[in-house]
């Protein structure tokens, strides 16, 4: 039987909630630490009625993901998280196996409020844990310590979450190789079905960024050699990276997130909010209050023409483990992937790129460089 | 007024004195006291014309101006103050204008006593037949020791201090006793003004309305506008369009200049080129016997690569030389090439000032970035089949096998220090392969070091590393000496295999393992990681003799996106690209133009 659904072009959903009890010392993302009763309430408001306009473009779209981020979108009161979810269903034509994840952080969420989400709908939770290290979650500023996340995350099993993805961060002060492998041990243990792993980046607008030399961090190779252990410790326990830093069980990548990969629409309703729709990217403005008080008008937006979507196909696609496919290249754009982007044969010989007659993808050795290897192949205008 | 009269007026004169004793100040004070320059309209320091010159303190092109003064016999005399460069690199440009010159005001500071320039200049002065007039400056200082500096003036320099003007410049105390000084102790200039025409060159500019403008000062004869005159070191001719002298504030005509008078001569003369600083001019038609003493067209002493940073402004780069030059007969250039860093100009300099000025206006007036090589002195090489050739680039020096024997230029040098850091100093010399002459006793606090030093050693960084070992109260003097036989070797450097052309220098066979595993260390900090891993190699011909590796980069990598921001990365990655493209790709290797200075700048460490 053919349904709407089938016929539909599919689209995902993200929904930015910039609140958190304490900004981290390197997080420069758009949230605000401490956001009062109201600006939360009129942001609520603000992210219903945005929802219902944004839903007129969505016409002749099926919702198969959607995605609550932050900030920390579990510090909602639970009536309005319930209002913006409701706003989602009754707008947009939500599929009935849609992914639906919110981001949540250790000590924000009781056993109660992850249950209710729960019944709402939210199907998967990804949870910010960054390390078990004690002195590593201080280090970074973080509002948890290692028996908050334990709690949390038992706590989202019994509420039924049965896709629970936990984030790890590695490069980060005061981290050896032992503790970082200590904390992947004990993260395994609990068997979540995703695991992502970040290493630390340092922000200029940022505390971190502002230490300077002050900022005592694991170097380059000790932080390589971090990302290789991870790899190496996540595949022997099951998860296979399918993505620079993303590892998942079989079967549970996140849906969403491969959207960004793949190069498929999303739309994005928030303060900062992302969105690729309609051959076009474009961005609402980070100022929180102004999205509070009903401005919605797109802060940056770029039209992608054929060249662009070519480039950003390479720069996106070979962040996943499968690459860029070359038939699928050549017959999406009319010419064939290694005359395009003639660069990238030095680095199948150096060994960075791999290609098995079907798919270009980075090796072992490319992923942890390639930023380098891509800005090298891709051409700007 | 008969001529014979108004020479009798005449002073003609300049300033002489160490770095920083107050040289320009004090000629400030000299303009303002006769009302050249009313005090609101002044600049501070008039007489250095560039911004450079004001930032460094010094006075890099000899400049001139009439001052008019009434003295307390009732007669107006014409005082001509020449300013003379204050650098070692300048020196024979010095000596042409002590030569215009009848005295001179010997500058010393109250606070700081004679220095090694003090001492030179006052025996470039005595060369020159100049009346020497000690003044002793900065006396408001607390420091200031005014007994102590007129003793050491009489018993060092040997003139005589007894009444000698002790001023202060800042402040304009007894600046008035200057001019007297200058009035009764100063000679006035001789000549005969029907004699046929010499006029000395000492210094020359160009100007795009008037051609260039030469500075002289008229020794015999007269000179009128209209005149056609010759250069005697090369028989140019020109026709005289004005002659006049230079005010305060820019150049007054007259109708003619004669003996004893300073001033200047325009002829739509093309290039600076023609008007050698030290030459005579005299008249076509009736001209001297023979020239002024002295002359010599001034040779460079220091060779460097420069090059744009970004290949594309090549050709900015060529006309930026070709209008300093205009303005600097000194300055010399011609295209090179570079394996490394593609279309330049090999250039030669009086010295390392010389070059570090260059370099300065071309960036700064020019708006270039330069990638410039390691100085470089020239070297002489006689061959085996018996020719001799002068070698300016490294890259020329020919292979060991061809060599019968190398010469490099060495310099004599003077230090002045302090006794306690005359230990220290002597290990710097001993260190850059000087040959000690001997050491003087000045006074019980300080000596004077002779030395013989390769100039190779010199050009870096041997000032600086002089000031640190002496906390500052060494000073240095120093004269081009002879060539002398030297034990030399061309030093090559090779990244990932390929040797690098711009790195390769020459140096003392005893110094290479030292400062081969310097510059790769150097190499080695400064070079990005890449992809690979980059060995890096000195070698003397196909020897190596120093080695190191920059590994093989492993992380270069975006960190997570939020919210779908892929514009965000895009942008990373397109500044990423732009970063490249100021990369210069030495061989397989990329690296940076600042990189690549830092390699070759070696005067942080020693």
């Amino acid at each position: 039987m053919i349904t709407d659904a089938d016929m539909k072009k599919s689209l995902g959903l993200y929904i930015h909630i910039p609140f958190c009890k304490r900004k981290c010392l390197y997080c420069d993302f758009c949230s605000v630490a401490g956001g009062n009763e109201e600006l939360v309430e009129r942001y609520a408001a603000s992210l219903k009625t945005c929802l219902t306009q944004y839903a007129k473009m969505a016409e002749g779209y099926a919702v198969d993901t959607v995605y609550f981020g932050g900030g920390t979108p579990t510090l909602l009161p639970i009536g309005l998280m319930g209002e913006i979810l409701d706003a989602c269903f009754s707008n947009f034509d939500i599929t009935r196996d849609a992914e639906i994840t919110c981001e949540t952080n250790p000590a924000t969420a009781s056993a109660e409020y992850l249950s209710t989400i729960r019944k709402f709908g939210i199907n998967r939770l990804s949870i910010g844990l960054q390390s078990m290290m004690e002195n590593e979650l201080r280090a970074l500023g973080r509002i948890h310590g290692r028996e908050d996340f334990l709690r949390t995350f038992s706590d989202a099993r019994k509420a039924g979450f049965d896709n629970i993805s936990v984030d790890l961060m590695y490069g980060i002060p005061e981290q050896t190789m032992e503790s970082f492998k200590d904390t992947i041990e004990k993260t395994v243990k609990l068997s979540p079905e995703h695991i992502s792993a970040y290493c630390l980046k340092v922000e200029e607008n940022t505390p971190f960024g502002r230490m300077g030399d002050k900022l005592i961090l694991p170097d380059d190779d000790e932080a390589s050699d971090m990302y290789e252990e991870c790899v190496k410790s996540l595949a022997r326990a099951g998860y296979s990276r399918y993505e620079i830093s993303n590892f998942a069980r079989e079967g549970r990548e996140s849906k969403h997130n491969l959207r960004y990969w793949l190069g498929r629409e999303y739309l994005g309703i928030g303060a900062a909010a992302h969105s690729y729709f309609g051959g076009e990217r474009f961005a609402f403005s980070p100022n929180i209050t102004a999205f509070a008080n009903g401005e919605f008008s797109a802060c940056e937006r770029e039209k992608i023409d054929t060249e662009e979507r070519m480039r950003e196909q390479v720069m996106l696609r070979m962040r996943l483990q499968i690459g860029v496919n070359a038939d699928e290249f050549e017959s999406e754009f009319g010419i064939p992937f290694e005359t395009r982007f003639s660069e990238i044969k030095r680095f199948i010989d150096s060994g960075h790129v791999a290609f098995d007659g079907k798919n270009y993808r980075f090796t072992d050795e490319g992923f942890f460089v390639s930023s380098y290897i891509l800005s090298e192949i891709l051409d700007f205008s | 007024m008969s001529k014979a009269e108004m020479q009798k007026n005449i002073r003609n004169f300049s300033i002489i004195a160490h770095i920083d004793h107050g040289k320009s100040t004090l000629a400030d004070r000299l303009l303002e006291a006769t009302a050249a320059v009313a005090k609101r309209d002044m600049e501070s320091q008039i007489l250095d014309n560039m911004d450079l010159e004001k930032e460094r303190g010094i006075t890099i092109k000899a400049r001139a101006v009439r001052l008019e003064y009434l003295h307390d016999d009732g007669e107006k005399y014409i005082l001509n103050l020449i300013d003379t460069p204050g650098h070692v690199d300048f020196n024979y440009e010095v000596s042409r204008s002590l030569n215009a010159c009848d005295g001179a005001l010997l500058v010393v500071d109250a606070t700081q006593g004679i220095e090694a320039q003090t001492l030179a200049n006052a025996y470039l002065a005595v060369d020159a037949d100049l009346e020497i007039v000690p003044v002793i400056n900065k006396i408001d200082l607390p420091s200031a020791n005014i007994e102590g500096v007129r003793h050491d003036i009489e018993e060092i320099i040997g003139i005589p201090a007894e009444d000698c003007p002790a001023v202060s410049a800042k402040t304009g105390l007894n600046i008035n006793d200057v001019l007297k000084a200058v009035v009764e102790q100063v000679p006035a200039p001789k000549g005969d003004p029907d004699a046929p025409l010499k006029c000395l060159i000492f210094d020359s500019y160009y100007d795009s309305y008037l051609g260039v403008v030469v500075y002289v000062r008229v020794m015999d004869g007269t000179l009128h506008s209209g005149d056609r005159i010759k250069m005697m070191s090369n028989g140019i001719e020109f026709d005289v369009i004005d002659v006049g002298y230079m005010g305060a504030f820019g150049l007054n005509k007259q109708d003619s200049l004669s003996a004893g008078e300073v001033g200047y001569i325009t002829a739509s003369i093309k290039s600076v080129g023609d008007t050698r600083v030290g030459d005579t001019v005299t008249l076509a038609s009736n001209p001297a016997n023979e020239p002024l003493p002295g002359f010599k067209a001034v040779q460079p002493m220091v060779y460097a690569g420069i090059y744009p940073a970004d290949g594309a402004k090549y050709g900015d780069l060529r006309d930026s030389l070709e209008k300093l030059q205009l303005n600097d007969a000194a300055l010399v250039f011609e295209p090179e090439t570079s394996v490394a860093l593609g279309f330049g100009f090999r250039c030669g300099f009086l010295g390392l000032l010389h070059m570090e000025i260059i370099e300065e206006r071309l960036e700064r007036e020019f708006n270039l970035d330069l990638i410039t090589t390691a100085p470089s002195v020239i070297y002489e090489v006689d061959l085996k089949g018996g020719e001799r050739v002068r070698i300016d680039n490294p890259s020329n020096y020919p292979t060991a096998d061809e060599i019968d024997v190398a010469y490099e230029p060495i310099v004599k040098a003077s230090i002045i220090t302090p006794t306690e850091y005359v230990g220290g100093l002597m290990d710097l010399c001993q260190d850059r392969r000087g040959n000690f002459i001997d050491m003087k006793y000045i006074d019980t606090t300080r000596v004077e070091l002779h030395y013989e030093l390769p100039l190779n050693e010199i050009i870096y960084d041997f000032f600086d590393a002089l000031k640190s070992r002496s906390r500052g109260y060494a000073s240095l003097d120093y004269e081009l000496g002879d060539y002398v036989p030297s034990k030399l070797v061309k030093l090559d450097f090779l990244l990932n295999g390929e040797q690098v052309d711009a790195l390769s220098f020459i140096v003392h066979e005893e110094k290479a393992y030292t400062r081969a595993r310097r510059i790769a260390e150097k190499l080695k900090e400064n070079i990005p990681r890449q992809l690979f891993e980059v060995p890096i190699q000195a070698a003397i011909g196909s020897k190596i003799i120093a080695r190191e590796t920059v590994k093989a980069m492993r992380k270069d990598v975006l960190a997570k996106c939020y919210g779908g921001d892929i514009t965000r990365k895009k942008k990373l990655l397109e500044k990423q690209k732009e970063g490249k493209k100021k990369m210069r790709q030495l061989g397989s290797v990329q690296v940076s133009p600042e990189a690549f200075m830092a390699v070759l700048k070696l005067d942080d460490d020693n």
